[in-house]
């Protein structure tokens, strides 16, 4: 199988050959970024960087699958909300949104949400995509993701606002995210037209950490849903920080496949879930790739695949200032171990 | 006597209507304190905070998330803004004299967490500088120096931003070796803090809730000794 036949063909439950090692998260290493020498910080805006970057990760350490863009800042900054790339500072920063609405009377969204494609960097991505899409003969997996509409609220107005508020006043919240999920949709909808070939939704900041099973059922759960009906490519549930309580609500959104981080026990998650669901994580990328000793890290991706995931991902996105010798083990690993069927994949 | 009662009765007013998010609840009993002549720093530590550490104790429970945290928050912040003024000198004594520098390192616009901790050491009758979200890393060394602060906080929500933080202790250590450093955020893990070389460290919101109360906790032993 190629690559992409691969990573197709899981998101599909469909036999694959050997477990495909792939993310939907930000997976862009400084390996990559030195031997292109480029800069991290230019990535971001340029097509031919961002995809390049992209590609250059994944053939250096033999990944099936990529993604862009990197960051989480292009949707909001395409409404308006702006931008800091942080060019000048020292070390690796990631785009942050240096402005958010401060009150639910602020909130100023276009009546027609096609219109953010021609503003800030969409273009770049749309080009990088396409970049990514026809690389070698379409060779790789490419993935699209957008935040889900939870936590897209929270990246375009001030998160204590949005908290409080889904608690107080929840009738304004609720439209307010009612309007996110049409965001979503509609950036969904156009990776896919782009022709990519799975969508990840990361709705990161609704674990239980932050909001109770309670208010994931009544205000996060019905907006998934809608999301995760609009689109007909594989699309994922990706959520970090502590699931459990709320992991078969996930898998009840009507996603092809739930994603999870660390924080997860997946082990509990299979049992409940059943084989056919498919599960991916489930590792936490810097202590793995970053801090761990090479050494170390087959144990670590073995037993994800002994708890019963379906495709090894990282909890998050990969700090891209990892150790070559770790995201080497990795990658190993999952071919050493991933030949066998997992719960909800068969093998050719 | 009858002021003993009355006491009771308004820390449990206070302590309650933190607890249950009211904030005219504990607008009023703060008002009465003052009217009555109670002592304001006995209904921020035994009414306040007491409240905010039950607070602590339901999200521990998972009873409480981070919205009512906030609420509560809100709540607490209401009686701390009519009680502080009227803390006498000699009621926070030795114990809580004490400056912090806080704020969320450079790259991470995150700041609940930081807001929930800053308010715990104002309880706590620490001066706060707070420089606020996204701060250049040579800033926090900068804002130590010139305040002497003994404390420096800082926060990331993010792994991609907790990198930052290494830098930060590494500058001010080597400037002040004696300054003691808080990390805070969902990345920070006790081995993360170890590597780093910090003092201390709080993963989440609530979890940097019950870390602060357990500070207030022990002050508030300490005068009640």
């Amino acid at each position: 199988m190629t690559p992409k036949e691969r990573v197709k063909a899981l998101l599909n439950k469909q036999p694959v050959d050997t477990m495909p090692v792939f993310s939907g998260m930000g997976t862009v290493t400084i390996q990559a970024i030195e031997k292109l020498n480029y800069r991290f910080a230019k990535v971001h805006t340029d097509p031919a960087m961002m995809a390049k970057a992209a590609i250059e990760t994944a053939e250096l350490f033999d990944f099936d699958g990529i993604v862009v863009p990197f960051d989480m800042c292009t949707i909001p900054e395409a409404l308006g909300r702006g931008v800091s790339l942080y060019e000048d500072a020292e070390g690796l920063l990631y785009p942050t949104v240096p402005t958010k609405w401060a009150s639910m009377e602020e909130i100023d969204l276009p009546d027609d949400f096609e219109s953010i494609f021609g503003q800030g960097r969409m273009p770049v991505v749309d080009e990088a995509l396409k970049l990514c899409l026809n690389h070698d003969g379409g060779k790789l997996g490419v993935g699209g993701w957008v935040l889900g509409p939870f936590t897209m609220a929270g990246q375009v107005m001030e998160l204590d606002v949005l908290l409080k508020g889904a608690a107080k006043d929840k009738e304004r919240v609720g439209a307010f995210l009612g309007r996110m999920t049409d965001l979503v949709i509609a950036v969904a909808k156009h990776y896919e037209a782009l022709g990519v070939d799975f969508i990840n939704i990361r709705e990161m900041g609704t674990g239980t950490d932050l909001l109770s099973p309670r208010m994931w059922k009544n205000l996060i759960k019905p907006n998934m849903e809608r999301v995760f009906a609009a689109v007909d490519i594989p699309i994922i549930n990706h959520i970090c920080g502590s699931t459990d309580l709320i992991i078969e609500m996930m898998n009840d959104c009507g996603a092809d496949g739930v994603s999870v981080d660390q924080k997860n026990n997946v082990v509990q998650s299979r049992e409940k879930l059943g084989p056919d669901a498919l599960i991916l994580g489930n590792f936490d990328p810097y202590g793995t790739l970053v801090q761990m000793n090479a050494s170390d890290v087959e144990g670590v991706i073995k037993k994800c695949i002994d708890d019963g995931v379906d495709a090894v991902w990282p909890g998050c996105d990969i700090w891209p200032d990892v150790k070559k010798e770790n995201v080497e083990a990795y990658v190993a690993a999952v071919r050493k171990h991933g030949g066998k069927p997992s719960p909800a994949v068969g093998r050719l | 006597m009858a002021d003993d009662q009355r006491r009771e009765e308004l820390l449990k007013e206070l302590h309650e209507g933190v607890v249950e998010y009211e904030e005219d609840r504990v607008k009023e009993a703060a008002q009465d304190v003052l009217d009555e002549g109670l002592n304001a720093y006995d209904a921020i530590m035994n009414g306040l905070a007491a409240g905010m550490e039950e607070v602590g104790e339901l999200y521990d429970q998972q009873e409480y998330f981070v919205p009512e945290l906030l609420m509560c928050a809100d709540a607490l912040y209401i009686g701390l803004g009519i009680l502080k003024p009227h803390i006498r000198p000699e009621d926070i004594g030795a114990s809580a004299k004490g400056q912090v520098v806080i704020g969320t390192v450079q790259g991470d616009v995150h700041d609940i967490g930081k807001n929930i901790i800053k308010m715990m050491f104002e309880v706590a009758g620490f001066t706060v500088h707070d420089l606020g979200r996204d701060v250049p890393l040579e800033k926090f060394v900068e804002e130590q120096l010139k305040t002497d602060s003994e404390i420096v906080a800082l926060s990331a929500m993010m792994t991609t931003t907790m990198m930052g933080m290494q830098k930060v202790i590494e500058m001010i250590k080597e400037k002040n070796p004696k300054v003691q450093i808080m990390l805070g955020g969902a990345p920070v893990t006790s081995d993360v803090a170890d590597l780093f070389g910090a003092d201390g460290y709080a993963e989440s919101a609530g979890n940097a809730v019950q870390e602060a109360v357990k500070m207030i906790a022990n002050l508030r032993k300490l005068q009640n000794q």
